[in-house]
């Protein structure tokens, strides 16, 4: 169910896998804890294969992890080898998919043994770290990501203090005593906003017509892509795990890469088949090596591990080092679900690919009630109360004028998750040091993981600097 | 861009300085012993120094940016009409119960966008509300309100 959800969701455009996971949550409530994390898996990598459809043959990326395909899938397509794409995109897949699954299996395991020394100082500095990785990463301005990642922790403070259990910011609303929840906040802010994002516009699209043939790509086609998938596996695992990388940024790097090593990088963006071959790769292997901080770490690396964690704390289970030692066989079973639902995808996406070609054709002027519905009936079934339908529809609107103002939700979602896990971290290590603030760079982990991000962070001011520079020297001229 | 950040900025400062006063008052406690209202005293000071330098980065950038009009062309008022519908939608679902609120919304939210067409609203409409009834409700047990009518 969740790799046909998931495929579902990355074909259309107009819900992404947060909104489509966050639909879904609540659905789960009745399943296990290990069905629910197979469930929301399925749709992550799923949403992995079924994004490069749209990219190939509609030129429209389905999600943001599969816009750099557009570039050569497009090309392809528009060359009658709409089918050679399409088939490196999913073998590309199921190869990164699976080399993610195999490295999960070998990291996870001693990563969570070493983290169980790591103290309050050193996960605030972790997640410091992948706050400052997720606002440098961020598409527009790093000033604006940074502000939203702060807006985030502000959200994440609302309701109940950890400690004394006083309310926090709730304007006397017995609702908020809970917290802002974290399904209509994610489904406003990506799932309602992008409806609005796309009712302003023209809601036509065209479809590259064309027979769709040779799927299963040719031994020219093999000899070219394979080193690109190799590649492109390996930089989106590595990624995947750092914080605040995910199954959006690897592609780019991954395509990037390829570019750089290819014998005629000229060849890129008019249809090489290692442009499509790479950047499908990476954003799978992606997906399944951002799971590692979070099963191992208990420290989710993006958004879409937010959710994640979100559903795990559900589900009555704490996500941290002992996560694995106490729930074996929740973490096998994920890893055991991971390479059916590779297989199921390969399935999905090769054989059916003429059904996901027609799902395209449904009209947008049909699927966006639909979706706003899916949206409202989501967030209402978390609490069975009004009230999550008001917070949805106001983080919609707050969402969509967000886009309009170069604002985005990804450091904010991951902000308002790692908020309160930052605030008790930075209290419990501030009442162990006695109020110094040297605990966080005495003890060698923090010190160098707050060292990078400061590094991080001091980096964006040079290409300020040359700038006031070159300027300066063009005024005196 | 220059003026949708500097209006935004100023939002922003708005926005850590009443954060900031809540804090305060919530109390901040020391170094020794942080309070509640620790954290978010001190995301609030350095949302307030961020809105500031945006705003000032604006206002000295020399020429104004291409960007998307906030409000322009004439589809912008269905983003309006669909938030409308929506909070109509959240207040009278408990009272007139799912399905003939969720049927008026869809209604509502078809006849927005394909306004010609009576007959395909009306039965995308029906086939919308029971479908989302039959799945949700019967086979994954949602509770939805049953209103005044009693369904």
């Amino acid at each position: 169910m969740g790799v046909l959800v998931g495929t579902l969701v990355g074909v259309l455009p107009g819900i992404g896998p947060a909104g489509a996971m966050a639909l879904l949550l609540p659905a789960t409530f009745k399943f296990s804890p290990t069905s629910t994390l197979i469930l929301l898996a399925g749709i992550y990598y799923g949403v992995q294969y079924g994004g490069s459809t749209t990219s190939i043959l509609v030129n429209i990326p389905g999600e943001a992890s599969s816009v750099i395909t557009c570039i050569d899938g497009y090309q392809m397509a528009r060359q009658g080898r709409a089918g050679p794409a399409l088939g490196i995109a999913a073998w590309g897949s199921f190869i990164a998919g699976t080399i993610a699954n195999i490295g999960l299996m070998l990291v996870a395991v001693p990563l969570a043994r070493a983290a169980l020394s790591f103290g309050p100082p050193e996960y605030f500095a972790l997640m410091c770290t992948g706050l400052i990785i997720v606002t440098y990463l961020a598409q527009g301005s790093i000033l604006k990501a940074l502000m939203m990642a702060l807006v985030g922790i502000i959200l994440g403070s609302i309701g109940l203090d950890i400690i004394t259990g006083l309310p926090r910011f709730t304007f006397g609303i017995n609702e908020l005593t809970d917290g802002v929840g974290i399904i209509p906040l994610v489904m406003g802010l990506f799932g309602i906003s992008e409806i609005f994002v796309n009712l302003e516009e023209s809601l036509e699209r065209e479809i590259f017509k064309t027979r769709i043939k040779n799927l299963w790509p040719s031994l020219k086609d093999w000899g070219q892509a394979k080193w690109a998938i190799i590649r492109g596996s390996v930089i989106g695992f590595l990624i995947g795990i750092l914080p605040g990388g995910g199954a959006v940024i690897a592609p780019f790097v991954a395509y990037a890469v390829e570019k750089k090593v290819a014998k005629n990088p000229e060849k890129f963006g008019k249809g090489a088949i290692e442009g499509v071959a790479s950047p499908e790769s990476a954003n799978n292997a992606a997906a399944g090596g951002s799971l590692i901080p979070l099963l191992s770490l208990g420290i989710p690396p993006n958004p879409i591990m937010a959710i994640f964690f979100s559903a795990l704390m559900i589900h009555g289970i704490q996500p941290g080092p002992l996560l694995i030692r106490q729930n074996p066989d929740l973490f096998w079973g994920l890893v055991a679900s991971l390479y059916l639902g590779n297989a199921l995808l390969l399935l999905l996406n090769l054989p059916l690919i003429g059904v996901w070609v027609k799902v395209l054709e449904i009209p947008y002027k049909l699927l966006f009630p639909l979706i706003l519905l899916f949206c409202l009936i989501g967030a209402y079934s978390l609490n069975n109360v009004t009230f999550d339908l008001y917070v949805m529809i106001f983080f919609g609107v707050v969402g969509w004028i967000m886009r309009k103002f170069g604002y985005e939700g990804a450091p904010l979602i991951l902000a308002y998750v790692l908020g309160p896990m930052l605030e008790n971290s930075l209290r419990q290590s501030l009442l162990i040091s006695r109020g110094s603030f040297m605990i966080f760079v005495s003890r060698p982990i923090s010190g160098i993981a707050l060292g990078f991000a400061f590094l991080l962070l001091l980096s964006n001011l040079f290409p300020y600097f040359k700038k006031q520079r070159k300027q300066y020297e063009e005024f005196k001229e | 861009m220059k003026t949708f950040d500097q209006t935004s900025s100023l939002f922003w400062l708005l926005v850590s300085i009443a954060v900031f006063i809540e804090s305060l008052r919530l109390g901040i406690g020391t170094l020794h012993n942080p309070g509640m209202g620790f954290l978010t005293f001190s995301a609030s000071g350095i949302l307030g120094i961020l809105s500031l330098i945006l705003f000032l980065q604006a206002s000295l950038r020399r020429k104004e940016m291409k960007t998307a009009p906030l409000f322009a062309g004439p589809l912008w008022k269905r983003v309006l009409l669909v938030v409308m519908a929506l909070i109509v939608y959240s207040k009278f679902m408990p009272v007139l119960g799912y399905l003939i609120s969720t049927f008026l919304l869809m209604i509502t939210l078809f006849w927005i966008l394909e306004r010609r067409k009576i007959r395909f609203v009306f039965v995308s409409s029906i086939l919308a509300t029971l479908v989302t009834y039959l799945v949700f409700s019967k086979w994954l047990n949602c509770q939805f309100p049953h209103g005044l009518f009693g369904f």
